[in-house]
């Protein structure tokens, strides 16, 4: 099974070997890994490593989120990735969290390199400023100065940049 | 300034310092008017107070900056005292003006003394004339960057670039070199204009790795002021404060005494009123001051845990024209962690969504300051502070594996936060050391991985799902995290987490 953690981007594939009660034998990107998964007064608790951690989980909208100690993590579902994937080639830039845009720093038609400064947004009162992850061409800016966004909104179109070299 | 009781107090402000107000307010017998923006009407400071008042909108201008807004709540409520809290309005001397001018007791310094501290620009200039030392600085009438770059060459890069009227960090930024000062100033700039509705920004010298260390001060109307004791704030990211405590920790005693009375000797020169936090940078065993916070500060209760007080209820009281009393011998050692909805793997990327689950850790010696609850929201609109995690122990040690075992039994579900961080950096040989400076945090991250184990942890938790639910990992069948049917729970046996 694949999970895709969602701040990173990162693919894991998890696959469970077996059970045995509550001992569990799995293999996380090909390391084995065995841990006692059980139910306590505290909850659901996953035996690691020699420690011990209450484990929550809960279905979003598209992922899942999973509490373990004080970290928290979340993994994008399959239909989460497919959706992305079908963006056929074009790379479009999401608002990372529900703000405000300040500047838009690009032009349509503009080749930009990876690292290249996009757009700034405001949110919890903190610019950040989103980049271009790889060559591209802006193909599309689909917000202004003063927009308000959502999470998730598409931002930018991103196209192939024009170069001979251009994969992905 | 004469003095009256209060009866009915409204709190201009939201999240746990809301809550933390109105507990002080009831335990002296004062009601309480709760406001809420658009985006809170469900928030823990709604619940707890006496009565709520909605103000409109989400965005902060509309809602807890909205003076006239704020006014006519507390009129409308028969408010007779207005607490601003930290942040939002609670140091613009025009809000305490207004309080005052509609008949009401503003819970925090007035007006005239906001005007001689709480603008950073004017503070400094009082420090110099009572002899307190400063950073060297420039201060800039325009943004004109060709001033700011000569004053550059003179003192040497990097500069930091400060808001007149900021806080909180916001509105600073570090510059290293002559060609980003333009732009940083702008950005300083406008930042501080969004956040304070003040653009006026200045230059200081960058001290390199200095230490942060605040003295707490009260000031009463008869012209007492007493200082409670120090805390070390060094362990900061973007200029905000993660980490908190209380001593700081190595610091000589001689330096500890000219801090106090060097924050004593300012608060005589503002003739200073009420809760105030007089922040100086440490070098060695030089000092400079910073800055007055004419406020009740996020960190005040390493004070309160140490100096065994309530300083709401001291805030009030002095608002209700008591006398300040010199303080008893502080006890003890404080530490704070502040629990930010913030992705700290990821530059600290703000998070923002709704609370399925929320587990508050408990026990001797632990504090938790928190508006947290099952299915709160976490927005956009305001500041990332979710919790505060206070621990006190008879010595550092005793308060650090507090504050460890603490944070281990935080948990939160439904947004990413600092606490896994926090728990990793308090168990680090760094702060075990107490090797604090401003640098802390940026030296920290270079090293620091997330545990792995709780990634694993979580990737076995999920596939398990997986497994035992439907095909595809968490498909949204229903959307409100209390009512999902985890396939767990579904099973109808409670252990062990097994297929059906």
């Amino acid at each position: 099974m694949k999970f895709v953690l969602a701040s990173s981007n990162r693919e894991y594939e998890v696959e469970i070997i077996d059970r045995d009660g509550s001992t569990v034998r799995a293999r996380i990107d090909g390391a084995e890994v065995v841990a006692r998964m059980e139910t306590t007064a505290l909850g659901r608790v996953v035996r690691l490593d020699g420690e011990t951690f209450r484990v929550f989980d809960a279905a979003q909208r598209d992922s899942l989120a999973v509490a373990v100690g004080p970290a928290h993590f979340t993994f994008k579902t399959a239909a989460g990735v497919r959706r992305r994937a079908h963006a056929s080639g074009a790379l479009q830039v999401t608002a990372p969290m529900p703000g405000k845009v300040l500047k838009v720093l690009v032009v349509e038609g503009q080749v930009v390199a990876a690292g290249v400064p996009l757009i700034t947004l405001e949110a919890m009162k903190m610019e950040t400023t989103l980049c271009a992850e790889g060559a591209a061409v802006v193909a599309k800016i689909h917000v202004a100065p003063e927009t308000k966004v959502d999470h998730g909104a598409v931002l930018i179109d991103l196209g192939p940049a024009p170069s001979p070299t251009g994969s992905n | 300034m004469p003095s009256r009781r209060i009866k009915k107090l409204l709190i201009a402000n939201r999240g746990e310092i809301a809550v933390r107000i109105i507990r002080s307010a009831r335990m002296m017998g004062i009601r309480t008017v709760a406001i809420f923006s658009a985006a809170d009407s469900g928030a823990l400071h709604v619940a707890l107070a006496d009565e709520a008042q909605p103000l409109g909108a989400p965005e902060p201008a509309q809602s807890y900056l909205n003076i006239k807004a704020i006014l006519e709540a507390a009129l409308a409520a028969g408010a007779d005292a207005i607490h601003p809290g930290y942040g939002f309005l609670s140091e613009r001397a025009e809000f305490a003006q207004a309080v005052a001018d509609a008949g009401m007791t503003f819970v925090g310094p007035p007006s005239r003394v906001m005007d001689a501290v709480g603008d950073k620009l004017a503070a400094r200039h009082l420090a110099i004339a009572v002899g307190v030392p400063v950073v060297p600085g420039l201060d800039l009438d325009s943004r004109d960057p060709s001033e700011a770059r000569r004053f550059g060459e003179e003192t040497g890069f990097p500069l930091l670039v400060k808001a007149a009227a900021g806080g909180g960090g916001r509105g600073m930024r570090v510059v290293e070199t002559p060609a980003d000062l333009g732009a940083a100033l702008e950005a300083a700039s406008r930042e501080a204009a969004a956040a304070f509705g003040d653009g006026r920004v200045y230059l200081e010298k960058f001290v390199a790795r200095p230490r942060h260390v605040e003295v707490q001060i009260l000031g009463d109307n008869h012209g007492g002021i007493v200082a409670l004791g120090e805390r070390d704030c060094s362990i900061q990211r973007r200029h905000q404060k993660l980490v908190e405590e209380s001593p700081a920790p190595n610091l000589p005693d001689s330096l500890r005494s000219r801090l106090l009375d060097a924050a004593i000797r300012l608060g005589r020169a503002a003739d200073y009123r009420n809760a105030g936090t007089v922040e100086f940078l440490v070098a060695g065993d030089q000092f400079y001051f910073l800055e007055v916070n004419a406020r009740l500060q996020v960190e005040h209760p390493l004070t309160e845990l140490r100096f065994n007080r309530d300083l709401v209820a001291d805030q009030l009281a002095i608002a209700m024209g008591e006398p300040v009393v010199e303080p008893g011998a502080p006890r003890g050692c404080a530490i704070e962690c502040r629990i930010n909805a913030e992705d700290a793997a990821h530059d600290f990327r703000p998070a923002t969504g709704t609370i399925a689950e929320v587990v508050l850790p408990q026990g001797p010696g632990v504090r938790v300051d928190t508006y947290l609850t099952r299915n709160a929201q976490v927005t956009p609109y305001y500041d990332s502070l979710l919790a505060k995690l206070i621990c006190w122990g008879e010595d550092r040690e005793q308060a650090r594996r507090r504050m460890l075992g603490a944070l281990g039994e935080f948990a939160l579900l439904g947004i990413e936060t600092t606490a896994a961080f926090l728990a990793d950096l308090i168990g680090s040989e760094a702060f075990a050391a107490a090797a604090l400076s401003t640098a802390f945090i940026p030296e920290f991250l270079a090293t620091w991985r997330p545990d792995d184990a709780r990634l694993k942890a979580a990737l076995l938790a999920a596939a398990l799902r997986s497994r035992s639910g439907s095909a595809t990992p968490a498909v949204a069948a229903e959307n409100h995290p209390s009512r999902t049917r985890s396939p767990w729970t579904a099973l109808g046996r409670f252990e062990p987490w097994s297929d059906r």
